[in-house]
């Protein structure tokens, strides 16, 4: 599983420590998901999709 | 108080625990030590309760999971290995030491015990997370 949060964090100059108050997570989660290290369950991508008003599918790829 | 200085009160107040229980157990004292304990949980309840940052969230809950699991397991293993061990020696050693065997069977209780809880506990989570064999259509 990959992501473009820090991507989409940079083109709306929001940080870390922003993402996460919004989403109700901690920065340590944000960074993990960042670097691939956790992938975040359904309800907190959604919530990550939101605060881009994007879709899941944009902010996060499978791949097999 | 973000989640950084959270982490540091944490370490601090288990380090204070560490050190009452310590000098508690040097001057044979359980009122210090059962002090220490509860002040160390009392100022780790109001340092939660002050904080408005997210403390606890699904990673951190997963990583609990992981570490308590696994924790279990070793434990469970080593104290069941041990009572093995000490019925064992208490039986075979001449005189037969009975406290030994006593040691050991007290051990195999609590390892049955720690297998009940995870029985239990795994039964109340499988029925709220809706483990069930009914088929639907």
């Amino acid at each position: 599983m990959t992501n473009k949060i820090k991507v989409y964090r940079a083109m709306r100059d929001m940080t870390q420590e922003q993402l996460a108050c919004k989403v109700g997570v901690t920065r340590q989660t944000i960074i993990a998901i960042e670097k691939n290290k956790y992938i975040p369950s359904l309800e907190l991508a959604f919530k990550i999709a939101g605060v881009f008003s994007e879709t899941v599918e944009n902010i996060f790829q499978h791949q097999q | 108080m973000n989640y950084k200085q959270f982490k540091k009160m944490k370490v601090l107040t288990a380090s204070f625990v560490s050190a009452t229980v310590a000098i508690a157990v040097v001057y044979n004292n359980i009122i210090l030590a059962l002090a220490g304990v509860l002040i160390g949980m009392l100022f780790l309840f109001l340092v939660r309760k002050k904080a408005k940052a997210v403390l606890v969230d699904e990673r951190i809950q997963t990583i609990s999971g992981l570490a308590a699991r696994l924790a279990y397991v070793i434990l469970t293993i080593t104290i069941a290995f041990l009572s093995l061990v000490f019925i064992m020696i208490g039986r075979k050693s001449v005189p037969p030491q009975a406290s030994l065997e006593v040691l050991g069977v007290t051990l195999s209780y609590i390892a049955l015990l720690s297998l009940a809880l995870y029985s239990l506990s795994y039964k109340f989570f499988s029925n709220k997370y809706g483990e069930t064999d009914d088929e639907q259509d």
